[in-house]
């Protein structure tokens, strides 16, 4: 045999192979240093919302498999979003969240705030590490802050490794604070929009009497419950069972509905309201499974709470390696939503009000599939650099409301198309 | 390893200067368990653990056990066996040992032993005898997964190779759960260490191996780490002039040639000594080189 001078270290390769056989008690020589995942991705629906994410995540690995990881993201949006009220035949005009000024919206279209316009600064640091045999504990927090809101939260989280690390038993818990401070104060439910001259000195009296405070918090509790299963050298399954009950202010203060007559005219707009109290069960299952040609990743999520909406995701993908250490990955995402009991695309003045109300289509009846493709390639050095596109189609349904007078010939559930583009390198 | 031979399974306990020494058969080996403590009943269950442990091992995984996994696997080559984690971790380790010998280390390789008979004689096989055996070794011939195992009709496994190494370092492992003592672990001289004597001694033990003349004991210092030693002084064949050792070449059948009668390496791990020991004999007449420049600590008698 031929000794050849180009070998890999021997120790090296014998120890990590020793270190599977008889466990944590090899005192493998890791590598302490930082791992980086960097991402810039860009969301952009036509004539609506563009994002821009940049993520940039680090994880350290200590040598007795202490894990820390931190995360910085910024986004920035821009552009416009529907504020809840129907399109008419007839242009409308609407005053800003702010107070501050008037958009005027063309007949025939669906109305949008086009004064969205925030960034964000999150940040996330998470501690995971070994606790004794087969456990490990985890707890991290969680901090963003953007013009008009601030959410932090802490968790933590147990697992248990049974039958040679098999089956992994996991137990979460984690608690969120946010506030929420709207540019013009938080509105009175179901007050109407005033609208008019920003300029006129009764204006302000007027419109700060539309509002109640200048701020409002809700707090977050979830739990979660989950099993992971190594089935064979192939097959991995996880399931999931998490509860999360909300409480506090949960109304969106920049959406409206609004109240039409009879003939579905618009004659006024009504800030929505929402129960202060949210509780959702959702159970999730997911598996992988490698197959010689390569991985497929599909997952199921059901999830319903007490608002009455019911929503069914299904996400698979499906890993294709080359030789030469590229793959591409397709992707297919379905998602169907039931409408929250109180969403309603409009009020009708013949009614009186009920005890809550919203316009605001994401917690209406909804469908959106997502389908996209994924092209990773090694750099070198272990340094990984990958694409992803993927086009989004939202399609906002009926739940039953009836259209009336000029609202049957508007459209009050439009589409939405939207293109994610993103570039992760890691080094 | 010589022949299987049923011994009485029990541990004997004497002191020892600073501790006691246990011991036991099992694996064909006298197998000693040297603990420094003054408590002879942690010694004593230190001891039973550790043989409990290698006695586990060898019913599970010696070739010469008809009843162990091993021998199972081997009965039912050509059908799928059910296997447990252990084994797959040891199937995993072998895989690595091949794929780290460019598939020199093959532990399909001992059905050769069917035509090899390293009995001092002049008996060498013919080329055919060889070469009707060759086509039932080679380890990309095992599929396997976390829970299954299957090989083609014919073939054999055995994991004779390192299973010594793996009981030492077992027991390394689990006597370093029950207390915090310095101990030794000796295995019919392949051996692992835990934990630092006071004053930091070096252990001073008498290795009985097969790599070393019959009945000729080695006296051999270690402070901390692992050695085992491959080769066998009793195994060879002698023709024409000619030695050939019992470590035979897996693509040619044949053994290697001018390698040294044994090689003792130390490492982190007993097994990893072992594995090393026997990649280096693997070698021939570069073992001490291959060794040299992998810069690992070696003691060759050629």
């Amino acid at each position: 045999m031929q000794l050849k001078q180009t070998k890999p270290n021997l120790k090296a390769l014998l120890t990590t192979a020793s270190c599977a056989l008889l466990g944590g008690t090899v005192q493998a020589e890791t590598d302490e240093s930082w791992q980086f995942d960097t991402a810039i991705m860009q969301y952009a629906e036509v004539d609506r919302v563009m994002a821009t994410e940049a993520i940039i995540a680090g994880q350290k690995t200590f040598s007795n498999d202490q894990v820390l990881n931190l995360k910085l993201t910024i986004d920035a949006l821009t552009g416009a979003s529907p504020n809840g009220a129907t399109a008419q035949p007839t242009p409308q005009t609407f005053t800003r969240p702010s107070g501050n000024g008037q958009y005027v919206v063309d007949a025939g279209e669906t109305p949008l705030d086009d004064t969205f316009k925030d960034t964000r600064v999150q940040l996330t640091g998470q501690w995971t590490q070994p606790l004794w045999q087969d456990y490990t504990v985890s707890a991290g927090g969680n901090f963003s802050k953007e013009y008009d809101y601030m959410s932090a939260s802490i968790n933590g989280n147990i697992a248990k490794d049974f039958n040679k690390k098999n089956t992994t038993l996991s137990m979460g818990m984690a608690y969120a604070y946010d506030v929420i401070e709207p540019e013009g104060g938080i509105p009175k439910p179901f007050a109407a929009m005033v609208i008019g001259d920003s300029d006129d000195p009764s204006f302000e009296g007027e419109f700060n009497s539309t509002r109640i405070s200048s701020d409002d918090s809700k707090s977050t509790i979830d739990l979660l419950f989950g099993i992971t299963q190594v089935i064979n050298r192939q097959m991995i399954v996880q399931l999931n069972y998490s509860y999360s009950t909300v409480s506090g202010y949960l109304t969106d203060p920049f959406k409206v509905l609004s109240l039409v007559n009879e003939n579905g005219e618009a004659q006024e707009y009504l800030y929505e309201h929402r129960p202060d109290e949210r509780t959702k069960h959702a159970f999730f299952g997911q598996t992988k499974y490698h197959f010689d040609s390569g991985i497929l990743d599909a997952s199921y999520r059901f999830m319903t709470d007490d608002w009455k909406i019911d929503s069914h995701t299904i996400d698979v993908r499906y890993l294709i390696p080359f030789e030469n250490g590229h793959y591409i990955e397709p992707h297919i995402r379905l998602y169907t939503q039931s409408a929250a009991e109180f969403y309603q695309p409009f009020l009708e003045q013949a009614n009186s009000l009920p005890e809550y109300a919203s316009a605001d289509y994401r917690i209406g009846e909804l469908d959106t599939y997502t389908v996209g493709i994924k092209y990773g390639m090694p750099m070198g050095n272990g340094n990984k650099l990958a694409f992803r596109l993927e086009y989004y189609h939202q399609t906002p349904k009926s739940n039953g409301t009836q259209a009336i007078g000029a609202l049957k010939d508007v459209e009050l559930y439009e589409q939405v198309d939207a293109i994610i583009a993103q570039v992760t390198y890691s080094f | 390893m010589s022949k299987h031979r049923p011994v009485e399974r029990a541990v004997k306990c004497q002191p020892r200067g600073e501790g006691f020494t246990l011991s036991f058969f099992s694996m064909a080996s006298l197998c000693e368990v040297l603990v420094e403590t003054q408590d002879e009943k942690l010694a004593l269950e230190m001891g039973q653990v550790a043989a409990d442990e290698a006695w586990r091992i060898e019913d599970k995984y010696s070739r010469y056990n008809k009843s162990s996994l091993c021998s199972k696997m081997n009965a039912k080559a050509g059908e799928v066996v059910q296997i447990d984690s252990e084994t797959y971790q040891l199937l995993e380790f072998a895989h690595q040992c091949y794929e780290m010998s460019e598939g020199a280390f093959d532990i399909t390789s001992g059905i050769l032993r069917k035509a090899w008979h390293f009995d001092g004689s002049d008996n060498i096989p013919s080329k055919e005898s060889v070469e009707a055996l060759l086509k039932f070794v080679g380890w990309h011939h095992i599929n396997y997964s976390l829970e299954t195992f299957s090989m083609n009709k014919g073939m054999e496994i055995d994991f004779g190779g390192f299973g010594k190494e793996y009981a030492v370092d077992r027991a390394i492992l689990l006597l370093s759960i029950m207390a915090n003592v310095p101990f030794l672990v000796n295995y019919g001289g392949d051996l692992a260490t835990f934990g630092k004597k006071k004053n930091n001694e070096p252990w001073q033990i008498g290795v009985e191996h097969p790599a070393f003349k019959a009945q000729q004991s080695t006296i051999v210092t270690v402070k901390e780490g692992a050695i085992a030693t491959s080769g066998d002084a009793n195994r060879f064949l002698l023709k024409d002039g000619q030695r050939y050792s019992h470590i035979l070449n897996v693509t040619t059948g044949w053994p290697v040639k001018d390698s040294p009668a044994s090689i003792t390496v130390a490492a982190p791990k007993c097994i990893q000594a072992g594995f090393l020991a026997t990649l280096a004999l693997l070698q021939g007449e570069n073992a001490e080189a291959f060794l040299q420049q992998e810069e690992i600590m070696y003691w060759s008698i050629r």
